[in-house]
């Protein structure tokens, strides 16, 4: 990419259409917001452009992309017909999957049915064993009948999973390559996910077959009414972006794309504030945000129905356990764990007594009581209530709250109770704030990690008003809610690196010398390395990092340990940090073999500001009552947009944001940092 | 109203989180594929009485049964527990259910007020209970066909394997010099002594963050409320007696069918729960003692209770569980009692089911496969097995364990459900690719069996077809049910079918018993197919 090259990071969700810019030859940074066009999301893309980058004076804009188009065809169930091919005797194992329920005491639930269905799974004679070693070869005869027969059904995309085809994929590349002479769009098991545990793999073989044709007729249509000299890249579930040549096949790895963009943001808020230690002066009371190097952040993204937690320990962390609409994938992703509370979550009363809140949500229709259709209550209306939310400043003064209905759906619940109003929300908040905060100690202290070493980064359109319950709950010092709070998504997409993963099961024992490891992982690495180079990436700019899954012999769950001649150490250290115990003289294995290939993307330079008076007195508008968790104080009201680097506003306050309200608690201590950026100091 | 609401709501996840926690690690420590893979384990704390307090979602047939794990060992040590004492416990007849379901239970104790000068006081339990594949005996996966529980396997009854923070070697080695695959053992049991570990200090940092009290006073309030929840349950049900019995295949010995017969009497928000009329204990292995009636019951009620309810003491408490002594619903020592835990518990189910069908048609489904299809395969490992694992062998024998899926049964408003566990389990499959990986089996066939359901207007769940080629002579045990009784339809529904084990050696074909050890010879393939649902209602002409 050359320096003078415009960089446009967009992210699409169902409202708006994000867009961040940044112009190299001013180094400035815009945002743009549409509306989302769901029926054709490309025209907003295109939309946006246009009004973004007036055509005249640019030559070159490299564009990074995250789609949901993938994720919604998965979640709707609108991809593509698919037929599955299978070793003989295991058609219905994508049905069977693990065979368990979905839901241990309910007799009524059942899974969402198998997105290929019987008639389109096919079984090929052919098997290969533990060993790699063929024990029925594959007839070609047999490839050619089931071309046949796959013909005559409406069906262009075939995916493949064989036994143990990691160990052995000529077999799935013979019937590979003739379907697709054949025409068809082929996914094979062992291109896709080289990896043992046939259930999974089938499953995420299949989605990617499902969605990659919807993704390419997107891809296709948005690539072609880009204007020349535009550069286009798809985001990865993984927090990496790819071409849109690799994301037409291999889709399944852009699922996720959006919250990866966000958690990437994230990871660019950790460098920026990072960076800019030296900037801040002492006086004003800024302290760095950790004593080591490390960017540690707990990521909280609240929004209406679900909110969004990760943990950041220098990386994102990484998981390929991932379940999307009950299809198992088993690739590499940003370890983003999801539950369904936020603004919208309804509260209630149950048959024994107890206050409930969620997981029923007022969606978007009819939304909270205070939007003005619905009357049943949720957290935003009891927020109203306490006064946290300002009913005239809601998104930007553009959608006033009603009060008297926030405060009317309240009294349902409240009388059930025996509580006043004020109580029982109260309550629905407190009860909200425990969800969110379980969630926040299952990535947390249940991997072994301290929250009380962490920052709580808070973005997305209702984190701000929980934020500081929640760091106090958890011991945590240190609020930082981004300027970029709710377009941090396409930030992360403007600052991703381009990712590739490669991986491939081995199951070797632990005297298998290094030298044999090292061979296998350089196969890898050198076909990442050659991947990025024909992208366009320098080789100075090219970053190969390899790991080991390792477990103990006879185990069955692998721990990823970064690979080294000490692989065994290594192993031993992160199973008792997890774990909380290790063997020193069992036997371990080595089971796949993962290596990731960075080509590193130039990070945007920072802007500091020069920091100004502590004084944030002219960004004040008014004083209200507000009601914090022990009474209600006389808490002033700021407009964010009117603070300026240095400003140090004490709590109870509150903070007012086209996109979002932060609620500076009275024991807290809010600072504006030289990006504009708020940090919050916890009082305890 | 006698407690906070809020604060009701609150704990309830506090709770919750630490059951789930211990299970999160159990799993992902654990050594065998039958705890880490199939996720045959649970966890769970108690208050300082012994009370249950949270268990997390994990294998219901240990729902009923770990509060008696915990009271066994309170009888037994009395006052004689101490912090950083583990006891450990598998006797069905002293707080266990089956032998290969091995119980840690930890006292979890806490200075009040942290002030360490004052000594530790008794603020509850944490336990887990996890099924090991093989705990010695007559057969490998130690559920065999046995007729006194001698010859099940090694019954360990309540002992302390850690005092005061100190694993004692000598008991450890006393139970690994005892099974095949002591490797895994020994494994499986740290796993599970790291997850009592959790649970105990996550118990008291609970205790530490919101204080004994207002600790106690919480769980006392969680307690109140499942209970609560319950009682509406009950009251909204008609009153009346409602009475259902069916039968067992036979007990391995005699071919003589087995009866299990409950009586539920509903009055306002109440219910008795009578097994009267069951069957006597019978000589083979099918056997429930009295924790797993318990625990079909506790299940039962459980699932028309709704999905979001703690799993606590209060469930039972508004239920009456009579279960005659010396019968099949409550065995006496030494009864052999494996299949109790794993068959006869997964259709005293059934039975409950069929008489609710009486109470509450609207809710309740025709009968599921009724049966786990338990298969241990085990023996020596081969010569080039070994070899493979090149001097790092952990042990010459190998015992595989698994239950197999099959069909569910119809419901008032839809099919059932195909190639799923139902009711008393949840297990996973073992991956093929794992297991061949692991054991020297190889699957040939892994597939729904079509049609195997039964008819109506809404027809049941497929079983499922599992054929195994066993690559070493080896030794078969079978633990199933269904193959000559078929899962009933309800209102008019039709039943499904049985399931059939079948020996294919030198391509003849022979049809093996429900309930048996066998010896296989390499090259054996042996298939089971597995019962479908019953059907809901008349099918339409």
């Amino acid at each position: 990419m050359d320096s003078q090259t415009l960089r446009v990071g967009i992210d699409i969700g169902g409202t708006f259409t994000d867009f961040v810019l940044y112009n190299p030859s001013n180094r400035e940074i815009q945002t743009h917001k549409v509306l989302s066009t769901p029926d054709d999301p490309s025209r907003a893309v295109l939309q946006g452009l246009k009004r973004l980058i007036p055509s005249s004076n640019v030559d070159k804009v490299s564009i990074v992309h995250g789609s949901t188009v993938a994720t919604n065809a998965l979640l709707e169930r609108k991809g593509a017909p698919t037929a599955l091919i299978t070793t003989r005797g295991f058609a219905d194992i994508l049905q069977i999957g693990r065979q368990n329920r979905p839901a241990l005491y309910d007799l009524f639930a059942d899974p969402r049915p198998a997105l290929v269905p019987p008639a389109f799974r096919f079984e090929v004679t052919e098997r290969v064993n533990s060993a790699g070693e063929i024990l029925i070869p594959l007839d070609d005869s047999e490839i050619e009948e089931l071309i046949l027969t796959i013909s005559a059904l409406d069906v262009r995309s075939v995916a493949v999973c064989l036994l143990f085809s990691f160990l052995h994929p000529s077999h799935e590349q013979r019937i590979g390559d003739r379907f697709r002479k054949a025409g068809f769009l082929v996914s094979l098991s062992s291109e896709i996910v080289p990896e043992f545990r046939e259930y999974e793999r089938t499953s995420t073989t299949v989605v990617n077959a499902y969605v990659s044709p919807i993704m390419d007729h997107y891809l296709h249509g948005l690539t072609s009414g880009l204007p020349r000299g535009y550069d286009l890249r798809v985001m990865q579930s993984n927090g990496g972006s790819i071409s849109p040549q690799e994301a037409r096949q291999k889709a399944v790895t852009c699922i996720l794309s959006g919250p990866a963009g966000g958690i990437v943001g994230c990871q660019y808020m950790g460098h920026q504030v990072h960076g800019s230690e030296s900037t801040i002066a002492p006086e004003n009371g800024n302290e760095p945000f950790c004593e080591n190097d490390i960017v540690r952040f707990l990521t909280f993204d609240m929004g209406g129905t679900s909110t969004d937690v990760s943990l950041i320990d220098g990386q994102p962390r990484i998981t390929t356990e991932s379940t999307i609409s009950d299809c198992p994938i088993k690739i590499p992703v940003l370890d983003i764990h999801t539950i369904g509370a936020g603004g919208g979550s309804l509260a209630s009363v149950d048959a024994g007594g107890a206050l409930r809140v969620g997981p029923s949500s007022a969606g978007a229709v009819p939304g909270p009581a205070c939007y003005g259709k619905g009357l049943l209550p949720t957290v935003t209306d009891a927020n109203l209530v306490l006064g946290r939310l300002q009913p005239e400043f809601f998104l930007g003064g553009t959608m006033p709250l009603d009060y008297s209905r926030a405060c009317n759906s309240m009294e349902t619940i409240a009388n059930q109770l025996g509580l006043s109003i004020e109580e029982a929300a109260l309550g629905i908040v407190s009860i909200a704030n425990a969800h969110m905060e379980r969630a926040l100690r299952v990535i947390s202290v249940e991997q072994g990690q301290d929250p009380r070493d962490y920052t709580l980064l808070s973005f997305g359109g209702a984190g701000g008003l929980h934020a500081s319950d929640l760091a106090r709950g958890l011991g945590i010092q240190t609020i930082l809610v981004p300027l970029f709070a709710s377009t941090l998504s396409a930030f992360g997409m403007l600052t991703a690196d381009i990712i590739k993963d490669y991986a491939i099961t081995v199951l070797l024992p632990e005297d298998t010398p290094v030298r044999v490891l090292e061979e296998r992982l350089s196969i890898l690495a050198d076909q990442g390395f050659r991947a990025l180079i024909s992208e366009g990436m320098s080789p100075d700019n090219i970053l190969i990092q390899r790991s080991v899954d390792m477990r103990y012999q006879g185990q069955s769950y692998e721990m990823n340990t970064p690979f080294s001649s000490s692989l065994r150490q290594g192993f031993i250290e992160k199973h008792s940090a997890e774990y909380g115990y290790a063997k020193d003289t069992t036997p371990i294995e080595f089971v796949t073999l993962r290596v990731r290939a960075v080509g590193k993307i130039p990070s945007l330079p920072s802007r500091p500001l020069p920091l100004q008076s502590p004084d944030p007195a002219h960004a004040r508008i008014d004083e209200r009552k507000v009601r914090f968790s022990q009474e209600w104080s006389s808490t002033p009201l700021y407009r964010s947009e009117l603070l300026t680097p240095g400003n140090v506003i004490p709590g109870p306050a509150i903070l007012i944001r086209p996109d979002t309200t932060i609620l500076i608690d009275p024991n807290d201590i809010a600072r504006v940092d030289p990006f504009g950026n708020i940090t919050i100091k916890v009082g305890l | 109203m006698t407690y906070d609401p809020i604060k009701l709501e609150i704990f309830k996840h506090l709770f919750a989180a630490i059951a789930d926690e211990m299970g999160t690690l159990l799993r992902k420590s654990s050594y065998s594929p039958n705890i880490k893979e199939r996720r045959d384990f649970s966890c769970a704390i108690f208050d300082s009485s012994g009370r249950l307090i949270s268990q997390a979602a994990h294998i219901p047939v240990h729902l009923g049964a770990m509060p008696l794990a915990v009271t066994a060992i309170q009888q037994h040590f009395k006052t004689d527990l101490h912090p950083g004492d583990v006891v450990i416990l598998n006797d069905p007849f002293r707080g266990g259910t089956h032998l290969p379901d091995i119980t840690l239970v930890s006292p979890v104790y806490l200075s009040p007020n942290n002030d360490l000068s004052t000594p530790p006081v008794l603020i509850g339990y944490a336990a887990s209970r996890a099924h090991h594949a093989d705990i010695g005996g007559i057969a490998p996966g130690s559920m065999p066909l046995a007729n006194e529980i001698f010859q099940e396997g090694l019954i360990i009854p309540p002992v302390k394997l850690v005092r005061s923070g100190d694993i004692d070697r000598g008991i450890l080695d006393l139970i690994l010099a005892n099974v095949r695959t002591p490797h895994e053992r020994h494994g499986d049991l740290l796993a599970q002594l790291a997850a009592n570990r959790r649970g105990a200090a996550r118990l008291q940092e609970l205790f530490q963050r919101y204080g004994s009290t207002e600790t106690n006073e919480a769980s006392t309030a969680l307690l109140a409320y499942t209970e609560r929840m319950t009682r509406h349950l009950l009251g909204n049900l008609p009153d009346g007696s409602y009475s259902f019995s069916d039968y067992l295949d036979d007990d391995g010995f005699s071919p003589q069918p087995v009866k299990l017969m409950v009586t539920i009497t509903i009055a306002g928000e109440t219910a008795t729960v009578d097994f009267t009329g069951s069957a006597p204990q019978v000589k083979g292995s099918m056997n429930a003692v009295y924790a797993i009636t318990l625990s079909a019951v506790y299940y039962t009620f459980r699932c028309l209770l709704g999905l979001d309810v703690p799993n606590n003491a209060g469930c039972l408490a508004p239920i009456q569980v009579i279960a005659p002594p010396a019968s099949i619903t409550n065995a006496l020592h030494p009864a052999p009692v494996a299949g109790g835990n794993v068959e006869t518990s997964q259709r005293l189910v059934d039975v409950l089911l069929g008489a609710l069908a009486q109470a509450c048609p609207s809710l309740i489904p025709a009968a599921s496969q009724g049966t786990m299809n338990n298969i241990t395969i085990g023996g020596a490992l081969p010569q080039n097995a070994l070899a493979l694992k090149s001097g790092l062998a952990v042990g010459t024998q190998f015992a595989y364990y698994e239950t197999l899926a099959g069909g569910t049964g119809a419901r008032p408003t839809a099919n059932g459900g195909s190639g799923v566990h139902s009711h008393m389990t949840n297990t996973l499959n073992t991956p093929v690719e794992a297991l061949e990986y692991a054991y020297p089996l190889r699957v040939r066939k892994y597939a729904l069996r079509i049609n195997s359901g039964g008819n109506g207007l809404f027809h049941g769940g497929d079983g499922i077809i599992r054929e195994l080629e066993v690559l070493t002579d080896c030794q078969l045990t079978l633990l199933t049910d269904r193959r000559r009784i078929p899962p009933y339809g309800v209102n008019g529904g039709e039943p499904g079918k049985c399931g059939i084990n079948i020996l294919l050696r030198n391509n003849k074909e022979s049809q093996l018993p429900s309930k048996g050890t066998v010896d296989l010879q390499a090259g054996d393939i042996i298939s089971i197919q597995t019962p479908g649902g019953g059907g809901w209602g008349r099918k339409p002409d």
